[in-house]
């Protein structure tokens, strides 16, 4: 017999007998009360049952929806907590920014001329007077010091750049290591000295040097160099080989950096000085 | 075994089976039926559904003249007639149809037939016990009734194998 029919008769089959059972069990269930009782309460448990896969089904698919749901909702807090999170970032950085601005402003500015084949080398920036920028003010790149802006026109500065024999800047060696000033070495473009450190001062190779913070030319903490070597500079004191960070050969835009207070402090200087 | 044959010799075993019922109640936690070896024994050459409409009338029938329930024996004899084909196939190996043998202590032997009919028997007062008790009698009572039952039925029915026997004819 071929499969195809084989199976059809076995369907068949099954549904006839399904039929007739069900016949039989519903003759016996007219012709005695007490297998009327017993049937019915075996149909309700059949039905229960039917009823509880049916549930169970329902709920499996209701679980994934529900998961689905959950993770999606997951999804969106995780969101709102990065936001917040990122709010609160620029929360600090605007109460940072704010305790910096009571003391510095920043100017960008371009630089239209800098030289650095001589002794005394300067730079020309495109910002003067008129943009609120006067004598004393710093100039920083992204890379560290570059210099000061020495004089002041309408629109243009002119300033001496760390590559210049006359410029010396407050610096700390780490964070809050030995301040001495800074100088170029006046021959190579990125080397300079630490001058006057005291010889008993041990200075390790490789730390980073930063502005002190002790000027109101710059703000603290703007790094200028890394400390290589400690040579003898005279019998009292020891200089510090640094390399500057700064890469005169690739600048193009710098900041110009401007305390507010100069003139106060600077008035306040005076006044002490004329006392004594 | 022809069809006159074989119906004759069932409406022979639905009187006897009949009169037990009705005049010779022998015990609570006695039944004898010989239906579900009367049912084994249709004719090879007819599939399931002769088979299952055959334990319907005769369910019926039994029902209807015996004093019991009507419905009883139907509702237990059909799942025999249902399960007859897989009971044979399963002791007699799967070409007993193609064959269209019928059942024979002789050709097919003792023990076989009395495992198939022991099976039958058994599936048969399975639900014809549980059935009449409609969930009222405690659970061993439903067993020793259906296992003396069936046992006493089985070896019964050898006879109706017998009668049913292709040889007799």
């Amino acid at each position: 017999m071929p499969r195809s029919k084989e199976t059809g008769t076995l369907i068949f089959t099954a549904a006839v007998f399904i039929v007739m059972e069900v016949a039989a069990l519903a003759l016996l269930s007219h012709s005695a009360t007490l297998q009327n009782i017993w049937l019915n309460r075996f149909s309700h448990r059949i039905m229960a049952l039917n009823w509880q896969t049916g549930e169970n089904v329902r709920g499996h698919f209701k679980l994934r929806e529900q998961n689905e749901q959950l993770a999606a909702e997951n999804f969106a807090l995780r969101e709102e907590l990065r936001r917040y999170q990122e709010l609160d970032r620029l929360e600090e950085e605007e109460a940072h920014l704010a305790a910096a601005k009571g003391r510095f402003t920043y100017i960008p500015a371009t630089i239209v001329k800098m030289s650095r084949n001589s002794l005394h080398n300067y730079i020309i920036l495109d910002k003067g007077s008129d943009d609120g920028v006067y004598p004393h003010s710093g100039i920083i790149s992204e890379q560290g010091v570059v210099g000061v802006v020495q004089a002041v026109g309408r629109r243009y500065s002119y300033g001496l750049t760390l590559m210049n024999s006359f410029l010396s800047v407050s610096a700390r060696v780490g964070r809050d290591g030995l301040v001495a000033p800074l100088v170029w070495d006046g021959v190579s473009t990125r080397r300079g000295f630490l001058k006057g450190v005291p010889p008993h001062m041990e200075i390790p190779e490789g730390e980073t040097v930063y502005t002190s913070g002790f000027s109101f030319v710059f703000p603290p903490d703007i790094p200028i160099a890394v400390t290589q070597g400690v040579s003898k500079e005279d019998g009292a004191t020891n200089s510090v080989a640094v390399e500057l960070l700064q890469d005169f050969s690739s600048l193009r835009y710098v900041t110009i950096v401007q305390n507010p207070s100069r003139a106060e402090i600077t008035a306040l200087e005076k006044e002490r000085e004329e006392a004594q | 075994m022809t069809d006159t044959a074989y119906f004759l010799r069932l409406a022979l075993l639905l009187v006897l089976q009949v009169l037990l019922l009705n005049f010779f109640p022998f015990s609570q936690y006695l039944v004898l039926s010989f239906l579900p070896a009367a049912i084994l024994c249709v004719p090879a050459r007819h599939g399931g559904v002769f088979a299952l409409a055959v334990a319907f009338v005769a369910g019926f029938l039994t029902d209807f003249f015996a004093d019991g329930m009507l419905g009883l024996t139907v509702c237990a004899l059909l799942p025999v007639a249902y399960a007859r084909t897989w009971i044979l196939r399963l002791i007699f190996g799967a070409d007993f149809f193609d064959r269209e043998e019928d059942l024979s202590l002789r050709r097919n032997g003792f023990w076989p037939v009395l495992l198939a009919v022991f099976l039958a028997t058994l599936l048969f007062f399975l639900i014809y016990v549980q059935a009449d008790g409609a969930g009222t009698r405690p659970l061993w009572f439903n067993l020793l009734r259906t296992l003396l039952s069936t046992l006493v039925s089985t070896f019964l029915s050898l006879f109706t194998v017998n009668l049913f026997s292709p040889e007799r004819q």
